[in-house]
């Protein structure tokens, strides 16, 4: 069984630091193997997690579509895309990371989706859990190049505009298939921006999950372009990821 | 032997599709760092084959480190009364499906890419030997492929070895390659339908044959045919070839029962290798637009993003493709693939290259290697012209067959009566004019014996009536049993007086 966590909010919010932190605190919880999947072409999971990628399955696609006609035959082009797309997999300890990459250019790509949702959905089966880190438009979702969501979790901070992506989100996540869904307020430096924030929640007729404060160690870590690994347990956003956790049964 | 004790690992489909993780794994085998590649040769002399033995050049697992990546060649040599060499990619294939069954050994793809994981908790359990592997693999095969009555194992890791035998192996892929390209439509007794863009073009189905790739360019006949093995009611399910009604326009009894249940009625007959003459239908997402030039009785083409914005038409192909989308048979205008440039049949019914008369200059380069020598020259682009005056020069200048004729490659036919210099009188050019293509309005000049002939109409150069005052006049023929008739105008000016709008009588 496999339960897929997908993270989206607004640019800027700490999804990726939320989607980051849940990775790693579901590994050390021995939940493992996790994927962790960027499917935001703005953000950076794999670096949050310490890891470095080379290549993307977007980029495989686009190889595949160039090498298209020069391929022989009766070379299995579903086998291909499988032997490829285990070649741009970063494995690390614990944990995968698989970086999507950028969308589409011009062209018919239906053919070659076909086949990677096929193989992305089998590669997403092998694991216990999957945390997507996914942009505000649900692109990857929309498209069914990854597959169903149990948990959908909009990360929101205090600002109005994170609120109206979460409606949106919302909206969206109507059309794909999203089992629950649920707000995660970040960046929290009061409790006056707490109960705005939930009784924003409340209109949209959304659970808040987890309060995440706003917390110096992560600054701090993002200025200095280190990874969350190096985040110390014991501080205040890591037990508010801990309690998060909890409330999802994780 | 130590072989005789009985196999650690447990063995059964359910571990198809097992990945083995870099952290779990004790050895990688074969991969994106080592060379390695799997090769079945059928030996005829059943003699040289030792059933059920297992040799190995190389280290062995015992002498393997852990977490490291080695070469790693699988030779199989197989014997059976009813095999021959057609057989052996079909069975080297199984590799890939049989020795995923066993528990935590990773095997992905096929030839010379693959890629092999066998995991720490395999050892654990008591895989001592690739031997073994090898064994159990052989009885997989023989047991899921009785016709197999001998079989016998090489494994090489060693890496000079994997390598030399890599050079030889690669020889047999494309010598296999070879044979595969000549496959063609009356080899086989299927045809694949194709709807894997219905999501985005509702109405389009392909019909897939090895001489005739999709128009998306992206699904071979093979690549249907893999995909209706796992799926047979799916996007590609089978179109039985039935009986072949025309071999050079490529038109088969199957073809059209599926066309006639796939349009739902709309249509009834397609010619796969025609242009001109029921074509096949397009959707949005062809590749290439090829559009057919009536001044000069030949046909162009251009590809989504061409660079190339004028065409002879004076269309850029997001218009051409605008037009012609939507699943339907368009009189003059065809989607195809790249790949179809390719095929020996590339619309063999019209003249095939020899009809073609202008490509974008971006497209002429990439599938230049198809074209033929004999037209190489005589195929203008956008640099030669961008008009249909120009065109007519250049065609002129370098002889191109549809100034005098076609002579059809195929059978020798003369299929057109090439450029006529003489002026006509003016009901008669009109009437050609505006009626250019085949198998759809009757021209008053040669009256067809029914709509569905596919006589093309001698083109004009197209005559602006000077001296005659008089209309122009267009005669159309009854067609018999009142079969519908198409009217088609090109560069036709219409102004409209009044327009009556009246409600159908119902009766």
């Amino acid at each position: 069984m496999t339960t897929v966590i997908s993270v989206t909010g607004k640019g800027g919010v700490g999804k990726t630091t939320v989607a980051a932190l849940l990775v790693l605190k579901l590994v050390r919880r021995g939940r493992r193997p996790v994927l962790a999947v960027d499917a935001d072409p703005n953000s950076n999971l794999c670096e949050a997690l310490g890891e470095r990628f080379e290549r993307t399955v977007g980029d495989v696609r686009e190889a595949f579509e160039r090498e298209r006609d020069r391929m022989p035959p009766t070379v299995d082009k579903k086998l291909q895309l499988e032997y490829k797309l285990m070649g741009v997999l970063c494995e690390s300890r614990g944990f995968d990371v698989l970086v999507m990459g950028r969308p589409e250019g011009p062209g018919c790509y239906c053919a070659v989706n076909h086949l990677l949702r096929e193989v992305l959905d089998r590669i997403v089966g092998g694991y216990r859990f999957v945390v997507v880190d996914c942009e505000a438009g649900l692109e990857h979702f929309s498209r069914r190049t990854v597959r169903d969501v149990d948990k959908l979790l909009v990360v929101v901070d205090a600002t109005k505009k994170a609120l109206s992506t979460a409606r949106r989100i919302k909206e969206l996540a109507g059309l794909v298939r999203v089992k629950r869904q649920y707000l995660v307020l970040n960046m929290i430096r009061s409790v006056e921006e707490e109960r705005v924030l939930r009784q924003g929640a409340a209109e949209l007729g959304l659970e808040v999950a987890g309060v995440m404060p706003y917390d110096e160690n992560v600054l701090q870590l993002d200025i200095e372009g280190r990874p969350l690994t190096e985040l110390p347990e014991d501080s205040p956003f890591s037990h508010a990821i801990d309690e998060l956790m909890g409330f999802l049964a994780l | 032997m130590a072989e005789e004790e009985e196999f650690p690992l447990d063995v059964s489909p359910m571990y198809e599709g097992e990945r083995v993780r870099k952290e779990d794994m004790f050895v990688e085998l074969g991969g994106p760092t080592q060379p390695g590649f799997e090769l079945v040769i059928y030996e005829p002399d059943a003699e040289k084959v030792k059933d059920g033995h297992v040799e190995l050049i190389g280290p062995d697992l015992t002498e393997m480190e852990e977490g490291k990546a080695y070469p790693y060649a699988m030779i199989y040599k197989v014997w059976g009364p009813e095999i021959d060499k057609d057989l052996e990619p079909v069975i080297e294939r199984r590799n890939h499906e049989f020795q995923p069954y066993i528990q935590g050994y990773m095997h992905l793809n096929q030839r010379d890419e693959i890629w092999v994981r066998i995991s720490k908790s395999a050892i654990k359990k008591g895989l001592k030997s690739l031997k073994q592997i090898g064994k159990k693999t052989i009885e997989l095969f023989k047991s899921e492929l009785p016709f197999i009555q001998k079989m016998e194992a090489l494994y090489i890791t060693d890496k000079e070895e994997v390598e030399k035998r890599l050079e030889e192996a690669r020889k047999i892929y494309r010598a296999r390659d070879e044979r595969t390209r000549g496959l063609h439509d009356e080899d086989v007794e299927e045809f694949y339908q194709c709807t894997l863009c219905q999501s985005f073009a509702p109405t389009n189905v392909c019909v897939v044959t090895p001489d005739r790739p999709s128009l998306c360019g992206a699904m071979t006949w093979f690549d249907c045919r893999a995909s209706a093995r796992v799926d047979p009611e799916g996007p590609n399910a089978p179109i039985p070839k039935g009986e072949c009604i025309d071999p050079i326009a490529g038109e088969y009894t199957g073809v059209n029962e599926a066309a006639v249940r796939l349009s739902g009625g709309e249509y009834s007959r397609i010619k796969l290798h025609s242009f001109l003459d029921c074509p096949h239908t397009s959707c949005g997402c062809f590749e290439v637009a090829g559009f057919y030039i009536p001044e000069v009785d030949g046909i162009g083409w251009i590809h989504r993003g061409s660079k190339v914005r004028d065409t002879p038409i004076g269309l850029p192909f997001s218009t051409i493709a605008g037009s012609v989308g939507g699943g339907r048979q368009v009189h003059g205008f065809l989607g195809i693939g790249i790949p179809y440039f390719y095929s020996p049949k590339f619309i063999q019914a019209d003249g095939g290259w020899r009809r073609v008369v202008w490509m974008a200059s971006d497209l002429k380069e990439r599938v230049a290697d198809a074209i033929p020598d004999e037209m190489k020259d005589k195929i203008a682009t956008e640099k030669e012209a961008k008009t249909i005056d120009e065109l007519k020069e250049f065609l002129k200048k370098v002889d191109h067959p549809v100034v005098k004729g076609v002579v059809r490659p195929v059978d020798g036919k003369k299929i057109t009566e090439g450029w006529v210099e003489e002026e006509a009188p003016p009901e008669a050019a009109a009437a050609e004019a505006a009626a250019p293509e085949a198998a759809a309005a009757p021209t008053a000049a040669a009256p067809a014996q029914q709509p569905a002939a596919p006589q093309v109409a001698m083109p004009q150069f197209p005559l602006l009536p000077t001296a005659p005052a008089a209309q122009p006049q267009i005669q159309i023929p009854t067609t018999p049993a009142g079969a519908p008739v198409k009217i088609i105008l090109k560069d036709a000016n219409i102004t409209i007086g009044k327009i009556i709008l009246k409600k159908k009588e119902e009766k």
